[in-house]
């Protein structure tokens, strides 16, 4: 398979020959792929944009709801299908295109896609509204009188990062509230959101006009302005850099989700430091690592040990060394550029350094365990398999030690008792983390779960309701009224 | 080895008053003599497996990374007895500065000056000069200060000095000093931070103003924009540098110096950029992968490592932060090893800190 090339995007229609496509050479594993991304100018994305409007106001707003969660289902299916020939070219050039090993890639599309099957969805739809129909038509409320939601007439999504398939949330998310949307992938991982678009328009015609993908330079604000301004919604991801920049260019009467980076961290209670549970539990917070090499929101940047249990923090820091080693040689890390060996680096002599502190690594950096005896700060790591342990008298002291990042936390990995994961919950969440999961499971939320603490449907959606008074003073003026 | 012992040979070599010994031997030397007068040397490099029964070439002494001349008292002397300590700015890392002690400057300094003379000077033995810099009386801790105010004493003639007073520049003598030297055909050098010619671009471009520098004078600059001045591509920098004083680009001198480090580098101009850096015969310089230490093979990038055996009282090879290209004549630098986007949404150190900072 070397040299490659694969087209990125999908242009709902747009003449692919009217504009400009940029190449763009990725390299890993001894392939090389050439990805053609879809370079609009202004007026295009402009172009694109109202007819991307106009058509979903015309389809998509009229299709019921189950028929868009069967056709997201049906496209799911066929990504599920490992013989699948969509599938087949995301085992074959994701891996290429991300530096990820093709059997990571490949156990993280089943694992990920799953969470879009026709019961999750329906799950996911029920987190966030009562009475899902309400997307459909007004639905009686609780309150009184009637409520409808309607999702934006369009909605612009600018995604970040080389996570595979991360755009789905969101791209199916404004697809489930009928909203006309437009992704704009990262150069990290152009491919997946343009192939699940044109897959999904094959499976049900009646979205071929109500969605696009397209490509820009990252920082293109020309472009970025030109798509921000037709759009009734923005969701952004990315740092906070390129956040406030986005912000700025929205006009206040527009709404803009901003998801931010974040750090997430796991747990060690000495019930699960028992000599015969000591060496599950670090199989378990090494996979979390070993996911995406940590470039997820949700995986683990830092951990915290308990001392007392028959397993102590140290040594559990050389399991956990261990269970990396033996990941790394069935799904070995992505190859750093010289740049990013350059700062993990600088990250381990940093750690190393630290009074008492100590590293369990291999020495060609392809995983690092960074031991902390005395240095109880909270500092991410280096990502790319590297993670610092420290030894805590009690997991009841953590959240004190994160609580001053509390605009910066997200998922917790907790190996403890039922009765220690609820008591730690509430102080937890008070201190800023909104998803609190097993060890094992940082990376794959579960359908319907509240991304950074929020409605993910919800927050599209505004809601137009009929007062309940209303319908009483209509009723004096119905023609049988007597 | 005592310190006057490992001083004098290492004057003998730098001054080239005794070639009996080599680069190799010396280097190897000053290992030892680290190995066994700093007990924070000696654990670093067995933690790397070196001892000096182990290190049979110079290639083989472990690179110290920079950060720990913000962690360990890398000293062979008593920290109190040090003649000089010079710090890092303290920007990163929530402002913990780096130290480099000297037990004693006659090793730097004569290092700087024999390198200065013969890159800088060419052959002059003085040139009017103005430092746009402070002075080593304000800033104590400043190796960059300590070196400019030996350029301006042994290589400045007459009248020469600081163009920084009371922490800003002072243009008006700036003007005339440059006035001058037009009108008179007398060369002039004009030495100072990066930035600091950044502010004096700017005020010249305010008023309008532009001189022609006599033929053999020169536009020294070091150290970067730090986030002290706008933030210029290279080719910008040296382009306004050469229209506003009037000189090629070729008599335009970078150095490329640390702190962590005794000795200089410098181009021979830059009418290209990034322009090759080179050292004298007392520093070497490889080409590294930062995570094995191995040199990666030539042409490719790397991490820079330097063995400085005017470094003799700290650490005789530092691992930098530096990203360069091994070239047949020196080294190509391509700036420091951050800023690089981070791939997937996780929050990365550098802005971690900054979020932290400000929350």
């Amino acid at each position: 398979m070397s040299d490659r090339s694969e087209k990125a995007g999908y242009l709902a229609g747009l003449d692919a020959d009217a504009i400009e496509w940029i190449s763009q050479t990725y390299r890993a594993n001894g392939h090389s792929l050439t990805v053609q991304l879809p370079h609009l100018n202004s007026e295009q994305i402009a172009d694109l944009a109202s007819h991307v409007a106009r058509q979903s106001k015309k389809q998509l707003k009229s299709l019921p709801l189950d028929q868009i969660v069967d056709a997201i289902d049906r496209t799911i299916a066929r990504l599920l299908d490992r013989n699948d020939p969509n599938r087949r070219k995301m085992e074959e050039l994701l891996p290429v295109v991300t530096g990820y090993a093709p059997e990571m890639v490949a156990l993280g599309l089943t694992g990920y896609l799953k969470t879009f099957r026709k019961p999750q969805l329906k799950r996911f739809l029920a987190e966030d509204f009562a009475n899902p129909s309400i997307l459909d038509g007004f639905q009686p409320l609780i309150k009184g009188g009637f409520g409808r939601a309607f999702g934006p007439d369009l909605s612009a999504h600018i995604w970040a990062g080389n996570v595979p398939g991360l755009p789905l949330w969101s791209l199916i998310s404004s697809l489930l509230v009928k909203s006309g949307t437009i992704g704009k992938v990262s150069t990290a991982e152009p491919l997946f959101a343009g192939w699940f678009a044109q897959l999904l328009a094959e499976v049900e015609p009646a979205l071929t006009d109500c969605l696009a993908v397209i490509w820009w330079q990252g920082g293109d604000i020309e472009r970025e302005t030109a798509l921000v301004k037709q759009a009734d919604l923005v969701l952004g991801y990315g740092n906070n850099e390129s956040l406030q920049s986005i912000r700025q260019r929205i006009p206040v009467s527009k709404r803009f989700l901003a998801y931010g980076h974040k750090v997430s961290f796991s747990m060690v209670g000495t019930q699960a430091l028992s000599a015969n549970k000591a060496r599950s539990t670090a199989r378990l917070a090494a996979y979390d690592i070993v996911r995406y090499d940590q470039q997820g929101c949700y995986s683990p940047q830092m951990m915290f040990v308990e001392q007392g249990g028959s397993v102590s923090p140290e040594r559990f820091a050389q399991y956990l060394a261990h269970d990396l080693s033996v990941f790394e040689a069935k799904y070995p890390r992505r190859a750093l550029d010289i740049e990013e060996a350059g700062r993990l680096a600088n990250w381990r002599s940093n750690e190393e350094l630290t009074p008492s502190g100590k590293i369990f690594g291999e020495a060609a950096g392809l995983w690092t365990v960074s031991f902390q005896q005395a240095d109880q700060g909270f500092l991410p790591s280096s990502l790319n398999r590297t993670i610092r342990v420290i030894g805590v008298n009690s997991l009841q002291d953590v959240p004190n030690i994160v609580a001053p990042f509390k605009s910066l936390l997200q998922t917790v990995g907790i190996a403890a008792s039922p009765e220690r994961l609820f008591d730690l919950a509430g102080p937890l969440g008070a201190a800023g983390v909104t998803r609190i999961c097993g060890l094992g499971d940082m990376s794959s939320p579960e359908a319907g779960w509240h991304h950074d603490g929020r409605f993910n449907l919800l927050d599209l959606v505004t809601i137009t309701e009929i007062d309940a008074r209303a319908e009483s003073a209509a009723d004096r003026l119905a023609s049988y009224v007597d | 080895m005592q310190c006057d012992e490992i001083t004098s040979e290492l004057l003998n070599f730098i001054l080239e008053e005794d070639n009996a010994e080599t680069f190799d031997s010396l280097a190897k030397k000053v290992f030892a003599y680290q190995f066994g007068n700093n007990l924070s040397y000696a654990k670093f490099a067995r933690s790397r497996g070196k001892t000096p029964r182990t290190v049979k070439t110079w290639t083989d002494i472990p690179a110290v990374p920079i950060n720990a001349f913000k962690t360990l008292d890398l000293t062979c002397c008593a920290p109190a007895d040090a003649a000089a300590i010079f710090m890092t700015s303290g920007t990163t890392q929530g402002g913990i500065r780096g130290k480099n002690y000297h037990s004693t400057l006659r090793v730097y300094d004569a290092s700087m000056r024999q390198n200065f003379a013969a890159r800088v000077m060419q052959g002059k033995k003085r040139i009017d000069m103005g430092i746009l810099f402070p002075t080593p009386e304000v800033m104590p801790n400043s190796s960059l200060a300590h070196y400019l105010n030996l350029a301006v004493s042994d290589f400045g003639s007459p009248g020469s000095g600081h163009l920084i007073t009371d922490g800003s520049i002072n243009f008006d003598r700036l003007i005339s000093e440059l006035r001058q030297a037009e009108a008179t055909g007398t060369p002039y050098a004009l030495l100072g931070a990066s930035f600091s010619l950044v502010h004096v671009l700017d005020e010249f471009k305010r008023q309008g103003l532009t001189v022609k520098l006599p033929e053999e004078s020169l536009i020294f600059d070091t150290g970067g924009f730090k986030g002290q001045s706008r933030e210029l591509d290279l080719d910008e920098f040296y382009d306004a540098l050469s229209s506003t004083f009037g000189m090629p680009r070729s008599r335009c001198i970078n150095m490329y110096g640390m702190t962590e480090l005794g000795t200089q580098f410098y181009d021979n101009g830059n009418e290209a950029c990034p322009s090759v850096k080179s050292g004298p015969g007392w520093i070497r310089t490889q080409v590294v992968n930062p995570l094995s230490g191995m040199s990666v093979p030539k042409g490719e990038k790397g991490i820079l490592a330097h063995t400085d055996l005017a470094n003799f009282n700290s650490a005789v090879t530092i691992l930098t932060e530096d990203v360069g290209i091994e070239t047949d004549d020196g080294f190509l630098l391509l700036g420091r090893a951050e800023g690089t986007q981070a791939q997937g949404c996780s929050l990365a150190v550098d802005e971690f800190l900054k979020a932290a900072g400000s929350a």
